[in-house]
């Protein structure tokens, strides 16, 4: 297997094709998962967004069903971790072992080592063996005794966890959430889908008769088309704004980092071809917001007494910021923008 | 118990500095003193009933009881035991006064002089008001309340006074309530501790405290509104009834309105004389009929004081009408005829002065009630209080005739005769002194030297009669008069009043109607062209004898009287004036005066500048039609400017080519261009529809929300707002799907047709509307109104942020904020 950095994506593909690869993609896991496209899409969408994604609900919603789903739609190479409270750093990563043969450390690579990482019950680990996963997903490379490892691209860890509540479970570090683009809840299907799922699983395993119809190449060349997505001041100006307003928001003690505006941008981007737009729309980014940001986010402690969710309170948060005016033209009706330094935020800053 | 004690004081000073007002309303100045004891007595026993802890019943008790005490000191009726315990026989005596108190206010004019009654109203009034103030300051802790009665003292001028009323003693009471509003805050404000000014505790020292700084602004937009609004609304400052000329306190300038009944004594007669006369149009002013022959001129006012700045008129004094009148049966004598008359006068609405006209000598009238009084020395009929605006009302009068025979025989008044030393005070102007020592020269009566002035102001020595001269009666306007030689009847009857003066003779101007041209019977119908002046003498025994010095060609309905004959009477006519002897004269110049007539309407029409009350009556009309133009038209501004807004949307950029470029997109580079273009146009042509579209939803009252995506709120309209109505749901789809394409997209939307759709969606909304939302839509469209108010509110933001800016920069040179450092 040629080493590719992440970097080298290949060329960009024509609406058209995208919409028809992608297309195919999304039908592909709905064999298996019924009545969740918008979850699929986004799943998706992570993926071409050359992000991570954390899918969190109670047992039994198929988690990790779409997980292996998304991986075995595509043709590439796929590696399973199943975190145990006993699991390694080193399973994760790899280790060097020392070869008889050779007289020499030898690199056995670990699970990371493939296009898509389907880590399962992530937060049984420790967060010993969670902390594995910071390089990797950050960088996409791994460091062993010394030497560096680059990853192939495309790759994604898709990570199933508990909610916390859960028995036998640590939460994870802020840092490890914050490496995962976005976090997806599953939910209970509907009545009909869970009909249909009665149907289809009764008799044998979907997941075994679905055949890979993409391959890293494509999702490379789909990954460049992403990169592509042509992106206003404006909007950049709103998911600013919308990052922002989560760290003065007065309910939440930590705001989204930078590197969740960026996600966010290049989810936005990726959600927008999938509906084979070439532009974003801000309602792209109000549609992301809660997937990309609140699980990056910790609340009060007044907001947890209360009761309320960093969910509910990003979606409060999108619903009461102004959309950005138009620098060129304004109409009027904007909310006037704050001079640099001295204006008053839309928001009471935080105390400490 | 001592912060009230001060309230108590305070209130009783300011009880007293309310009663400032009435300053304008007295000669003298004893009803302070006396009502300074009174207040004083009231706040005694205020206090003493406080310091024994008395309930507010017995504070007013006490008060009441102080009153009295005062009032029976101060007016003692002869029966009080140790001159001021009260008795019945006081309070009787109380009664009486109070009486006489009416009496006198009917009987005086301002300003009145000190007597008895009215003093004795006026400190029970200021007393009572003491005691009430005194209960809502410090009794019940409302002294806002107590600018209630302080204003019921300033309310006494202001209804003596019909007009003008001095404003120097209003301030004083104002400050007066500041004082004890301000008193009671303070103390409010010490009951929570002590009082924080801000001084050297680095508090902005200008602004001390947030509530003083509004209460500077309020101030200084108060004023300036009281001084901006009179001046923006039309007809406050009566500009069209303004032909008396201006306001003035009482003999500043001597002149008044008495277009609104102003008081007698302020009237200018001389500037409204000439205004009058120079009307160009020409109404009726007075009906009058009477049974005497041709009678003398129908008289109203005089002016007897003379100054350095001309003749003025004196405020006039005397009994009501409807009382009895002086005998004139005095001045009989050999030479003498007397003869009673009866005359009725109809008075027109547009003559409306302090004043009503009537001929000398009245013995009884009739019509006229007791708000008219008559004063005697004057001769004159004046009301303080109503004016003579379709009055009508007869009376009898005595006339009395001369022969010049008779008047020869009066001696000189002796020096000390109160006329002669009044009447007589010329102020010094030495060409006129000159002028009269050479006309008296020789002359041993002093009819024969008001005869020697009179004929002076004849055709022979140049005299001729224009209405073109400028007015005035100062001494040097006689001295141009008596130079140039050219003048109206105001400077005839001046001029020869102050030389007969200046020969030592008592003498004035008296100001009346002419008999004036049109006579119907013995009705005479006079207008504004017959107002007159002419001179009044006072010879002893004979009293005042009136002289005309007008040349009689100017003058319609000029009358000559035997002893004071035409002086220009030609010499091939003498019949009239050569018969010196005769009685009565009648109509010495009527014949020829009809014909100069249409000359001097022409020659009088020459200034209309003046405005007069006869003139009232059109102009009303086109003030109201012309106030209504404007506020239409500034109603219509926000919908026009709605319009114009429209259609400069529409035609923002106006396509070369609308919709054509995408198709012919397949050619070449130069449609490339053309595409770049067309895309810059395609997006201001989307923005400006959705422009379009969110002021539309702002006029039909639909919901904005700034938080939505164009996207979103198509939706929502789509969903709520055009309701079923496919074709206007897809329409603000487009809308929305062009507006974020122009947005957000690298190419904008072309080729659709935005501006039907916008139609669409317009007319679906209007359908929605209910029928006020689109007429006010259409009359007031909210959009616009929005609009400027925000950008109101911006521009008030920004003057605030620049002044706050510059006063911290002027802070900076505050000399206190150094000393505040220095002492920190």
């Amino acid at each position: 297997m040629t080493q590719q950095t992440w970097d080298e994506v290949g060329g960009v593909l024509p609406h058209d094709e995208f919409r028809a690869a992608s297309e195919a993609v999304v039908a592909n896991i709905e064999q298996v998962i019924e009545g969740k496209t918008a979850t699929v899409r986004l799943a998706l969408a992570v993926l071409l967004a050359e992000g991570h994604l954390l899918i969190e609900d109670v047992p039994g919603v198929g988690k990790t069903k779409l997980a292996k789903a998304l991986a075995r739609s595509i043709d590439c190479s796929v590696r399973r971790i199943q975190f145990t409270p006993d699991l390694l750093p080193s399973d994760v990563t790899g280790v060097s072992v020392y070869n008889q043969e050779t007289h020499d450390f030898e690199f056995r690579p670990g699970a990371v080592f493939a296009n898509l990482v389907v880590g399962d019950e992530i937060n049984r680990a420790s967060p010993k063996t969670q902390s594995a996963l910071l390089e990797c997903m950050e960088e996409r490379q791994v460091t062993v005794d010394g030497v560096t490892y680059q990853l192939q691209t495309p790759f994604m860890v898709i990570a199933t966890q508990n909610p916390i509540e859960m028995e036998g479970t640590y939460p994870l570090p802020e840092a490890q959430r914050d490496r995962f683009t976005a976090r997806i809840a599953m939910g209970y299907p509907g009545p009909e889908a869970e009909l249909a799922m009665l149907d289809g699983h009764g008799a044998a395993d979907p997941l075994q008769e679905l055949r890979p119809v993409s391959d890293a190449d494509t999702v490379r060349r789909l990954i460049a088309t992403v990169r592509n997505v042509h992106v206003a001041d404006a909007v950049k100006q709103y998911a600013v704004d919308l990052v922002t307003a989560t760290r003065e928001a007065p309910d939440l003690r930590l705001g989204a980092s930078p590197r969740a505006t960026l996600q966010l941008l290049r989810t936005a981007r990726a959600v927008a071809a999938l509906e084979g737009r070439d532009y974003v729309l801000p309602d792209d980014l109000q549609a992301l917001a809660v997937p990309v940001l609140a699980h990056r986010i910790i609340p009060t402690a007044d907001a947890q007494l209360a009761r309320r969710t960093t969910d509910a309170i990003v979606a409060e948060l999108v619903h009461r910021l102004a959309l950005p005016p138009d620098r060129k033209r304004p109409t009027g009706y904007d909310t006037p923008r704050p001079a640099a330094g001295n204006g008053r935020p839309p928001f009471e800053p935080r105390r400490p | 118990m001592i912060a009230s004690r001060n309230i108590g004081f305070v209130a009783a000073a300011a009880t007293l500095l309310a009663a400032a007002p009435l300053s304008s309303i007295f000669q003298q100045w004893t009803w302070l003193i006396q009502s300074a004891i009174a207040v004083a007595v009231v706040a005694g026993a205020a206090a003493l009933t406080r310091l024994v802890r008395a309930p507010l019943w017995g504070q007013v008790l006490g008060m009441l009881a102080g009153l009295l005490l005062a009032l029976t000191w101060l007016f003692p009726g002869g029966g009080e035991l140790i001159a001021f315990l009260p008795t019945p026989a006081t309070l009787a005596h109380f009664g009486e006064l109070a009486q006489g108190s009416l009496q006198d206010m009917r009987s005086y004019g301002v300003k009145v002089p000190d007597t008895t009654p009215l003093l004795f109203i006026s400190v029970l009034g200021v007393g009572s008001v003491a005691v009430v103030v005194d209960v809502l300051a410090v009794g019940l802790r409302r002294p806002a309340l107590a600018g209630l009665p302080m204003l019921a003292i300033y309310s006494v001028p202001v209804a003596v006074y019909v007009d003008s009323v001095p404003a120097l003693p209003f301030v004083v009471g104002a400050a007066g309530y500041l004082w004890l509003l301000v008193t009671d805050n303070v103390d409010r404000v010490r009951r929570f501790g002590r009082r924080f000014t801000g001084e050297g505790r680095d508090v902005d020292v200008w602004e001390s405290s947030p509530l003083a700084a509004a209460g500077r602004r309020l101030a200084v937009v108060g004023v300036a509104l009281a001084v901006v609004l009179p001046l923006a609304v039309p007809g406050m400052t009566g500009g069209l009834l303004d032909q008396f000329n201006t306001a003035g306190n009482g003999t500043g300038n001597g002149t008044g309105r008495p277009g609104q009944g102003g008081g007698p004594g302020r009237i200018d007669l001389f500037a409204s004389l000439s205004g009058q006369l120079n009307q160009s149009e020409v109404a009726d002013m007075v009906k009058v009929t009477t049974t005497e022959q041709n009678p003398f001129y129908l008289r109203f006012g005089v002016a007897d004081e003379l100054r350095p700045d001309g003749f003025r008129v004196r405020p006039p004094n005397g009994r009501p009408v409807n009382r009895e009148l002086p005998d004139p049966s005095g001045r009989t004598g050999p030479g003498v005829e007397q003869r009673t008359y009866r005359a009725t006068v109809e008075i027109n609405r547009t003559l409306s002065m302090p004043f009503v006209p009537l001929y000398t000598d009245p013995v009884s009238f009739d019509g006229l009630n007791g708000n008219w009084s008559y004063d005697q020395n004057l001769g004159v009929v004046f009301s303080n209080r109503d004016n003579s605006r379709s009055k009508r009302y007869s009376f009898e009068y005595v006339r009395s005739t001369f022969t010049p025979a008779a008047l020869r025989r009066a001696r000189p008044l002796p020096a000390e005769h109160p006329i002669r030393l009044q009447q007589t005070r010329t102020p010094e102007v030495r060409e006129v002194s000159l002028l009269v020592s050479r006309l008296v020269e020789g002359k041993s009566t002093d009819y024969d030297r008001v005869r020697a002035i009179y004929d002076y102001f004849s055709r022979e020595n140049g005299f001729s009669y224009s209405l073109s001269t400028k007015g005035g009666t100062s001494g040097q306007e006689i001295v141009d008069f008596l130079t140039n030689k050219v003048g109206y009847c105001q400077q005839y009857a001046a001029a020869l009043a102050w030389l007969v003066r200046e020969a030592g003779i008592p003498a004035r101007v008296a100001f009346g109607f002419t008999n004036g041209s049109s006579t119907n019977g013995d009705t005479y119908t006079l207008t504004n062209r017959n107002l007159h002046a002419w001179t009044e003498v006072y010879f002893d025994q004979f009293g005042w004898v009136p002289f005309d010095a007008t040349p009689a060609y100017g003058v319609q309905g000029a009358n000559r009287s035997a002893w004071a004959p035409d002086s220009d009477a030609p010499d091939p006519e003498p019949s009239d004036t050569a018969a010196p002897a005769a009685p009565q004269d009648p109509g010495a110049t009527t014949g020829p005066q009809r014909d100069e007539a249409a000359d001097k309407d022409t020659d009088a029409g020459f200034d209309p500048t003046t405005g007069a009350p006869v003139e009232r009556a059109p102009t009303w009309p086109w003030w109201t039609v012309g106030a209504l133009l404007a506020v239409a038209a500034l109603l219509a501004v926000p919908a026009l400017r709605r319009r114009a807004l429209r259609r400069q949307r529409h035609h923002l950029p106006t396509p070369v080519a609308a919709g054509p470029a995408p198709d012919d997109g397949a050619g070449g580079s130069i449609p490339m261009t053309v595409l770049g273009v067309d895309a810059e146009r395609a997006r201001a042509d989307a923005h400006a529809a959705w422009d379009e579209l969110l002021d539309t939803l702002v006029d039909y009252r639909v919901r904005i929300d700034r938080t939505e995506t164009p996207r979103a709120t198509a939706e929502r309209l789509a969903r709520e707002a055009v309701g079923e109505d496919a074709g206007s749901a897809t329409a603000v789809r487009l809308l929305g799907r062009a507006e974020e394409r122009a947005r957000y997209a690298r190419d904008p939307l072309t080729g659709e047709p935005l501006h039907p759709a916008l139609r669409t969606v317009r007319d679906s909304l209007a359908a929605r509307a209910d029928r006020r939302t689109r007429f006010l839509a259409a009359v007031l469209p909210p959009s616009v109104l929005l609009r400027w108010r925000t950008s109101l509110g911006d521009t008030s933001a920004r003057l605030v942020t620049a002044s706050g800016r510059l006063r911290r920069l002027l802070l900076r040179w505050n000399p206190r904020r150094l000393l505040a450092t220095r002492r920190a």
